[in-house]
């Protein structure tokens, strides 16, 4: 009896010990979800706020004909590339709906790339015709290079101080002419608060892999996102949010963009 | 106790997990989606604009199109992309020929002892051909000899003149900057020159005799 009863005292502490178990683990799920949801909710807001804000901007403009809205966007678009053409140095003009990016100088068309693939933030896709032509109607400026590769390289040579010393500089510089084989992706911000972001592939496959083995934009991209979201998490404020542009093209042209660009270039774009 | 110790490891790490995967992908991909925007009116009308209407927009159109297709030279202009050492000879909007060729390495060349540099880059913008000329004489300035790591000889100095380094033709255009030939063929399409545009002989004789003086070089 005395046995039975001891037995029962040990059952006890054991199920109390499983109960306060039981009332951490929830604790934590608990805390967990709610920190998502404060989050998620934090971030949504910030999305609807950007677009509260760019219709508050927009304001006082006429009001678009929605059925003559491909037309409208078809003369801003020539029109922005018009007023690209009168400055003196290269622009770069984005036609998504034709899926291509060119480099224009003096109104020329000096590079044409087929885009290979391309997203746009739900942002854009639910501007109405008014925030399209307040953001799209002129030309934006870039205000920030971020790029992978170096944007304009110039190595520095030391003179060589004989004929022997010049010959043997020439020959080192004879056997670095192949080609590397370098990740291409860049990103700028441009004046009217969005980033566009230019990634180099060869193929989506390959955009892909690089994904997958953490080289590739969008992976870096989200890594430095984590620090700034967690940055917001800890003092409850709103995450900021830029829209953007991700368009992929091949490689060797998203470098020769990059190089081509002047750090204030112009910028059109037709969505 | 360990074992209680794993389970409170374990949910914890789980919940880092979640979270983690929350803020990486689902909610940016959902910041992304047009679903947090729903219930944001959108101020079209479907009164037009201004009492615009879709015959005039096109007839706007067609105007700006024209004056846009306007910038476009009529004769002769070339295209050099520095970052592929690639060139384009279009006349009008018609390519006629293209290939490679070689521009500025991107270098500085610095000389402390002789205070001197000079920077090694083809420039980017709009040329317009300045001269043209055959067989054309290469008048050797001071960074060619500071590259070679012999003396400067004077302006005249006879040993500034070299003939045959820049093939048959050279057309000018501007700033000592030149389209000509070259004798290094075996480093065409790289960017190993001075700031010219190299090209191979077949290239340089279709290039010298569809280019006038005036026509456009646009450089990127």
């Amino acid at each position: 009896m005395k046995k039975n009863s001891e037995e029962g005292f040990d059952s006890l502490f054991v199920e109390e010990k499983r109960g306060s178990v039981k009332y951490i683990v929830v604790i934590i799920i608990l805390s967990v979800l709610a920190l998502t949801s404060v989050y998620t909710f934090l971030s949504v807001s910030s999305v609807r706020g950007r677009m509260k804000l760019a219709q508050d901007q927009s304001q006082g403009s006429p009001q678009i004909n929605s059925s003559l809205l491909p037309q409208l966007k078809e003369k801003a678009w020539i029109e922005s590339r018009i007023k690209m053409a009168a400055n003196d140095s290269i622009g770069l003009s984005i036609d998504l709906e034709q899926r291509r990016i060119q480099l224009e100088l003096k109104g020329v068309v000096i590079l044409s790339s087929k885009i290979r693939d391309f997203s746009i933030s739900g942002f854009f896709r639910k501007m109405d015709g008014n925030v399209y032509f307040n953001t799209f109607g002129t030309p934006l400026t870039i205000q920030q290079f971020t790029s992978s590769i170096e944007k304009n390289p110039l190595r520095i040579v030391e003179a060589p101080k004989d004929t022997i010393a010049a010959q043997l500089a020439a020959d080192a510089a004879a056997k670095k002419d192949s080609i590397a084989d370098e990740n291409v992706f860049w990103t700028v911000k441009l004046d009217r608060d969005f980033d566009l972001d230019i990634q180099g592939i060869d193929s989506i496959a390959e955009a892909q892999n690089k994904y997958k083995l953490g080289k590739g934009f969008e992976f870096e991209r989200n890594l430095k996102n984590v620090a700034n979201s967690f940055q917001h998490i800890l003092r409850f404020t709103k995450p900021s949010y830029t829209p953007e542009i991700l368009i992929s093209i091949p490689e060797n042209e998203a470098k020769a963009i990059l190089r081509a660009l002047p750090r204030k270039a112009l910028v059109t774009i037709r969505i | 106790m360990i074992r209680n110790f794993l389970i409170y490891l374990a949910v914890l790490f789980a919940g880092i997990l979640f979270f983690a995967s929350m803020v990486l992908f689902v909610i940016p991909a959902f910041q992304e989606s047009t679903v947090v925007l729903i219930g944001l009116s959108s101020s079209s009308s479907e009164s037009g604009v201004d009492g615009t209407d879709k015959e005039s927009i096109e007839a706007d159109i067609k105007k700006l199109q024209k004056k846009l297709d306007s910038f476009t030279p009529t004769n002769a202009y070339m295209i050099v992309n520095t970052s592929d050492n690639h060139f384009f000879l279009y006349k009008g909007k018609q390519l006629i020929r293209d290939g490679i060729c070689s521009t500025g390495k991107n270098e500085k060349l610095v000389s402390e002892d002789r205070k001197y540099e000079h920077i090694f880059h083809t420039p980017f913008g709009v040329r317009k051909v300045l001269r043209k000329a055959t067989n054309p004489v290469w008048t050797k300035p001071d960074w060619a000899f500071i590259e070679e790591g012999l003396p400067i000889p004077s302006a005249r100095h006879p040993s500034r003149v070299e003939t045959g380094t820049l093939g048959k033709y050279k057309l000018e255009i501007g700033d000592g900057f030149m389209i000509h030939g070259t004798i290094y063929k075996r480093r065409m399409g790289m960017s190993v020159t001075h700031g010219c545009v190299r090209l191979l002989d077949e290239d340089l004789e279709a290039v010298y005799k569809t280019m006038e003086v005036g026509s456009k070089v646009y450089i990127f």
